[in-house]
């Protein structure tokens, strides 16, 4: 059998968990309640994922800078080779 | 252009106006935006987004008698030479406008500033780029606040941008209908299934028209709540990956191929291109509307020949490589917009006046009308004297070229219909011309029985 099919791909676990956080977790049912305004769905959307987008952006800058320091130690410094007088 | 006054479409902003006094245009800001004002001159941002051609440039002036009311402060911004609106945007123009508007908003967080209105028609295209127009709509930050233009970027932008990648290129026309944005309860019903599998278009559109409907309407108020400025980073990274993430490739449609199915010999072809260059340098137009410009291959003998060229074509996809191509070479006087001549953009909005019509925004000082009238007058039924009458309108040098019924082109348009088009002869066209210009030189193209006009208004 494909083990593929078997298991839940990363993003598509993500996607579930986000979907269970949102829907089954509260976040957007909660005490709040809104004006006759869409703005204020939108105002409580961005403050439910706030906390999430937030994470994830850190992380991407953590790993943006990781790569970025590990280019640099492991690239060779001169291209044109090492030096001879 | 608009007339001497205050912009109909600047009522809605309470910091300022923009009005016109002298043929000059001007931004007033009133004593409630002063601070916001300051702070973006002081706090470096205006520098950097200059820097990084991402807002129009301005000059404080001095307008104390002759200013409008309770205007504190008077701006001069540089004017934008032809205003078009998302709705006659390609779809790299408007993600191109989405990502300025995310950009500056970026740029705006991490000086203490927030960007309060992510309006696609605050955005223009100036020398081929866009810049945001509305200088007051920078305000400063109030610390843990979310962002107030959320909903308006996700209307304004995602949704279209999402519904023309991924269902119809089309349905960017839905702008034209809703002035503040696609709503998203109709956005979320139209995108496809797979839509819901990308993160970004599940979180800002999908699950953002769910919590809207949850929420209209029930009444009380909502607990407010703040965010870091981390997550309103991450917030703008999360639009911005998915904005980016749409891709869309002209390809297929009926036009965008057209120069390699046409009846034109290398000759006829270099013809046209020296009439048009001969025009160009004899009338000398500083703005020029190149009509069924396709993918402005003669609009740019225009452009190149330094004037502000609109090149509009029906087909998204031409639009689009028009675009594209502008783009890549840094044509800064070049503005490709996707245009039905038949069915031109109309005045919209507020009392009919807060989005022009495109003959508000003419009269161009030159047209061109390349193998395009047997399209109006054959394909659209538009009588001959009609179509001048709109020519007279849009602009006042004319180039414009016959193209007679033997010709195979306008034979395949009648390839399914009936020849009801009697009038339609060379001597019809010179006719129902000459009611509303002076005809001038007559250049029949090698090779073809088709000929070129230059003719000057009435």
């Amino acid at each position: 059998m494909n083990r593929r099919k078997e298991t839940m791909s990363r993003p598509t676990l993500l996607r579930f968990l986000l979907m269970g956080l949102l829907l089954g977790g509260g976040l957007l049912t909660g005490k709040a309640a809104g004006y006759i305004d869409p703005g204020t769905g939108s105002y409580v959307l961005q403050i439910a994922i706030a906390f999430l987008v937030g994470l994830a952006f850190s992380v991407k800058v953590f790993w943006k800078k990781i790569s970025l320091f590990l280019k640099k130690t492991f690239s060779p410094k001169d291209k044109n080779g090492p030096h001879v007088p | 252009m608009y007339p001497e006054g205050v912009l109909p479409s600047s009522f809605r902003d309470p910091a300022g106006h923009v009005f016109r006094r002298d043929g000059v245009l001007y931004r007033s800001i009133r004593d409630s935006g002063r601070p916001h004002y300051d702070a973006l001159m002081t706090s470096g941002l205006y520098k950097e987004l200059i820097a990084a051609n991402l807002l129009v440039r301005h000059e404080e002036v001095s307008l104390s008698d002759n200013a409008p009311e309770d205007s504190g402060t008077v701006i001069r911004p540089e004017e934008i030479p032809f205003i078009s609106y998302p709705y006659e945007w390609s779809f790299s123009q408007l993600q191109d406008a989405a990502i300025a508007t995310l950009e500056i908003e970026k740029r705006a967080i991490l000086s203490g500033m927030t960007l309060v209105d992510a309006s696609a028609y605050n955005i223009q295209f100036l020398r081929g780029r866009p810049v945001l127009i509305d200088t007051l709509s920078l305000r400063r930050a109030v610390e843990g606040e979310p962002w107030m233009a959320y909903r308006q970027y996700c209307q304004h932008f995602l949704a279209p941008l999402a519904l023309m990648c991924l269902r119809d290129i089309r349905l960017g026309q839905l702008l034209r209908a809703h002035l503040d944005g696609i709503p998203l309860d109709l956005a979320a019903a139209l995108l496809p299934l797979r839509s819901r599998r990308r993160l970004s278009l599940l979180l800002h559109i999908h699950l953002h028209a769910r919590s809207q409907k949850r929420y209209e309407g029930s009444g009380a108020p909502v607990a407010r709540r703040t965010i870091s400025r981390q997550a309103r980073l991450g917030l703008i990274d999360s639009l911005e990956s998915g904005t980016k993430k749409l891709l869309w490739r002209a390809l297929g449609t009926e036009w965008a191929d057209y120069y390699d199915d046409t009846n034109y010999s290398p000759a006829g072809m270099a013809e046209k291109r020296k009439a048009v260059e001969q025009f160009v340098a004899a009338a000398r137009p500083r703005t020029v509307w190149d009509m069924g410009g396709n993918i402005g291959t003669f609009s740019r003998i225009a452009a190149k020949a330094g004037a502000m060229t609109v090149s509009f074509d029906i087909d998204p996809a031409c639009v689009e490589r028009n675009y594209l191509t502008a783009r890549a070479g840094r044509e800064v006087d070049l503005l490709p917009l996707l245009m039905d001549l038949t069915n031109p953009s109309p005045a919209a909005g507020w009392e009919n006046r807060e989005r022009m019509s495109l003959l508000d925004r003419g009269p161009a000082d030159a047209v061109l009308a390349l193998a395009l009238i047997h399209h109006l007058a054959i394909g659209n039924n538009v009588p001959l004297e009609m179509a001048a009458q709109f020519f007279a309108r849009a602009g006042r040098s004319l180039l414009i070229e016959f193209i007679p019924k033997s010709d195979s082109q306008v034979k395949r348009l009648l390839v399914t219909r009936e020849d009801i088009f009697e009038g339609y002869t060379q001597e019809g066209f010179e006719r129902a011309f000459a009611k509303h210009f002076e005809i001038g030189r007559r250049i029949p193209i090698a090779d073809s029985e088709r000929t070129i006009y230059i003719m000057e208004k009435k």
